[in-house]
């Protein structure tokens, strides 16, 4: 009896794995890691950040100070332009104009910011100031939705209305009325402009600034609308539900409708295939000559949607307390979703932005917390893609299972000998799976419990203030010491290690193993390995899996 | 004698490396140096054995601390008695850390494992009928840990302290754990086979009764 109750027990507990494999490590996070972040204090990011001269351009609202900030690639602050009359949350998506001339005159390198006070500022990308600046008509508030450039203007959505600015100096143009509008992004395609209103008008602008009522829906239209090759997509926002609908773009006929749920995103094309998305699922539509749903799959989103690739789409996922969504597309009947993990859970609207810096390949997360999370991806260099199904883990895991019931079976059998083999190797199997986390959990929780080392290392006097308060690197090479700092919201030992290293332009020689990655040479230096100390200590963990604090110094020593 | 102090202990200069070495070689072969009856079957004999856990050892270098040299000493100096399991120790400690890296933990490894081998000559693992299973499985659970043990004293540089030493230990569990484990499973697997191949060899005490008794008859 006693032999059966264990052997049910190792039974269920073969049960274990499928309860918890919802909570493995998404694929997105395992290629994936934590850079810096930048803690605005206050305030939401409503839309996605833009990369503009190597710097991160970040628009931030709904607090006291609206404003837009740029940052360097790894994070550290350039510049900063507020508008403190600015009313609600500023929605409008930033804009980035390449300089250029035509007949209304030349204008440089532009940013530019829409408001919801109806100001239009044209910023230098390169250090924040104003170009031009313009105000727009302001009805309760003014400018929430997506603009869109032509030649040499740039065409404005505004409280009741779409305008056209010269680029070189921000006179306008033309203003054509049309309903009061809210996120009335406008879109532009041969030679008409098409915007929305609260009221479910579409409208048609011509470039002279002649509005014509398109098409008129029971409900909102809240996003700019989009040209398919099957029609203009809008997706008209009910109480309860919506619908996309796909429309003759010179006649407004109705050619298609799908039905939606409440709360519409905004949608976004790439290529043949559009994703629309609300509160109860994202669908993907592949648009021919006609469009047709290839995919669902439900998910609340009611902001941007970000495209990364023909491929991967990232969508903010707008309830409390929820990851992020990274949806994997093969561009025919397959639409994947998995919840990916940004630090920055919770409401939010903007898509992520993604650039490439000195080669490395960024992903940036912000949404209402005010936080702005900087994912790269990993240093692959010696590590064996994995990016689809990693046979080796998959065959120890199975070995695990079929050693489960072995010994279950050998056990209620009576036969110990076998029994002891059997569950011998399960249990070597078992430890070699969760030894890197086992052990990283396991020194945590002793260094919590037990005294730290008196030892420290001492701050150099001949380092730059500026690097106070800052993460530090060291590298020990041929018997001399350099040092780099002013490193800020690296989480561990290796992340600011690669980060000195590049600016260092030293190279790393990085090996993957079974408890982390393990640095084999800096700079061509190999010696008999490298370790560190941080601040101090010397490390016992792989480097990337000691976190630092934002101002440790880390020491590497070659052994 | 030691150009720098690393997490893995103090780091040997060159020709500390080689007074190490040449004491440990040394050592091996005065373990070794006793009369026998057949030393060329004998040396071939031992030499395939420290060969083949060596190879063995260095094969599953990529496994974390699942060290087939612990169990291995513990029935060879069962099996073969102290002296040959310490030897066999010494050299599977020196030629593995050729190919996997040598250095001043080499000694402590080579003290650990000869230590183990020792031990298990005096716990009487081998019975008339073969291997004791259930004293071997403690045997090599508790070797795990003295092992670990020993070895964990060559990070003492003079810059440790002792609290600092404790933690150490504390923060090595884990691996500890694993190699408790795999030592159970190459008992359980491989014990009874691998004391068995032993089995057939005479331990260096059988043989100086032989050689005695011998020439008390030929006297």
């Amino acid at each position: 009896m006693f032999q059966r109750f264990i052997a049910f027990i190792l039974l269920s507990l073969m049960l274990l794995p499928l309860v918890s494999a919802n909570q493995e490590t998404s694929l997105w996070n395992q290629e994936n890691s934590l850079a810096w972040e930048y803690d605005f204090g206050t305030g939401y990011i409503s839309t996605s950040p833009i990369f503009v001269e190597d710097k991160i351009i970040v628009r931030t609202s709904g607090n006291s100070e609206p404003a837009v900030t740029a940052l360097e690639s790894d994070g550290t602050f350039v510049w900063k332009h507020s508008n403190l009359l600015s009313k609600n949350n500023d929605m409008s998506p930033l804009l980035s104009v390449n300089a250029g001339e035509g007949a209304c005159g030349t204008w440089p390198d532009l940013l530019l910011v829409g408001w919801t006070n109806g100001v239009i500022d044209a910023l230098h990308p390169s250090n924040g100031s104003v170009y031009w600046s313009t105000q727009t008509e302001v009805a309760g508030w003014g400018i929430t939705g997506a603009a869109s450039v032509s030649e040499d203007h740039v065409i404005y959505p505004t409280r009741r209305g779409v305008g056209q600015f010269c680029l070189a100096d921000g006179s306008q143009e033309w203003w054509a009325e049309t309903g009061l509008g809210w996120r009335n992004g406008v879109g532009l395609y041969d030679g008409s402009i098409y915007s929305g209103d609260e009221l479910g008008t579409l409208w048609k602008i011509d470039l002279d600034g002649n509005s014509t009522a398109l098409a008129t829906f029971e409900g909102k239209i809240r996003h700019a609308p989009q040209m398919t090759q099957a029609g203009l997509l809008v997706h008209v926002q009910s109480s309860t539900s919506s619908t996309v609908y796909i429309l003759d773009p010179v006649t407004g006929e109705e050619h298609q409708q799908f039905p939606a749920g409440p709360s519409p995103a905004m949608p976004v094309l790439n290529g043949k295939y559009a994703a629309v998305a609300d509160s109860t699922n994202l669908q993907m539509l592949k648009c021919d000559t006609m469009c047709t749903v290839v995919s669902q799959i439900p998910f609340h989103s009611n902001g941007e949607i970000g495209w990364q690739n023909e491929s991967h789409l990232i969508v903010p996922h707008n309830t409390p307390e929820s990851d992020w969504g990274s949806f994997r597309f093969d561009g025919g009947q397959n639409l994947t979703l998995e919840l990916i993990e940004t630090g920055i859970s919770g409401y939010g609207t903007a898509a992520p932005l993604w650039f490439s810096s000195n080669g490395v390949n960024y992903t940036v997360f912000g949404n209402d917390q005010s936080l702005l999370r900087v994912y790269q991806s990993n240093y692959r260099e010696e590590i064996v893609d994995t990016k689809y199904i990693n046979w080796g883990t998959q065959g120890i895991v199975f070995a695990a299972y079929v050693l489960l019931a072995s010994s279950a079976i050998f056990f209620i059998n009576g036969k110990k000998e076998f029994f002891l083999r059997t569950f011998s190797l399960l249990l070597v199997l078992i430890l070699l799976l969760i030894l890197p986390e086992l052990s990283q959990v396991w020194s945590e929780s002793v260094d919590q419990a037990l005294p730290e080392s008196s030892t420290s290392e001492v701050w150099d006097e001949q380092w730059p203030d500026s690097w106070l308060g800052t993460q530090v690197v060291i590298f020990e090479i041929d018997g001399e010491q350099t040092a780099f700092g002013g490193f800020v919201g690296y989480e561990n030992v290796f992340t600011v290690t690669k980060a000195a290293a590049e600016e260092a332009g030293y190279s790393l020689s990085v090996e993957q193993t079974g408890i982390g990655m393990y640095i084999s040479s800096i700079d061509g230096v190999e010696g008999d390995g490298w370790e560190y100390d941080l601040d101090g200590s010397k490390g016992r963990l792989s480097a990337d899996n000691t976190e630092i604090k934002s101002t440790s110094i880390v020491r590497w020593t070659p052994v | 004698m030691f150009e720098a102090m690393g997490v893995h202990g103090p780091t040997l200069s060159p020709f500390a490396s080689l007074v190490l070495d040449v004491a440990l070689l040394a050592s091996a072969f005065w373990l070794l140096a006793k009369p026998t009856k057949r030393p060329i079957m004998d040396s071939l004999f031992l030499a395939t054995l420290v060969l083949s856990v060596t190879l063995l050892r260095v094969v599953m270098q990529p496994l974390p601390n699942v060290q087939p040299v612990t169990v291995a000493a513990l029935l060879v100096g069962a099996q073969l008695g102290a002296r040959r399991g310490a030897a066999f120790a010494v050299l599977v400690a020196m030629i593995s850390n050729f190919f996997m890296g040598d250095g001043w933990w080499t000694l402590f490894q080579a003290v650990g494992w000869a230590s183990v081998a020792v031990a298990g000559s005096q716990l009487s693992l081998i019975t008339p009928s073969g291997l004791n299973l259930r004293k071997a499985i403690f045997a090599s659970l508790a070797a795990a840990v003295w092992f670990d043990l020993i070895v964990s004293f060559s990070i003492l540089d003079g810059t440790i302290g002792f609290t600092d030493f404790i933690t150490y230990l504390i923060h090595g569990i884990p691996f500890d754990l694993l190699h408790m484990a795999s030592n159970l499973a190459f008992v359980v697997w491989l014990g009874g086979w691998f004391s068995g191949r032993l089995e057939e060899q005479p331990t260096l005490e059988e043989i100086e009764f032989a050689v005695v008794n011998g020439h008390g008859i030929d006297g």
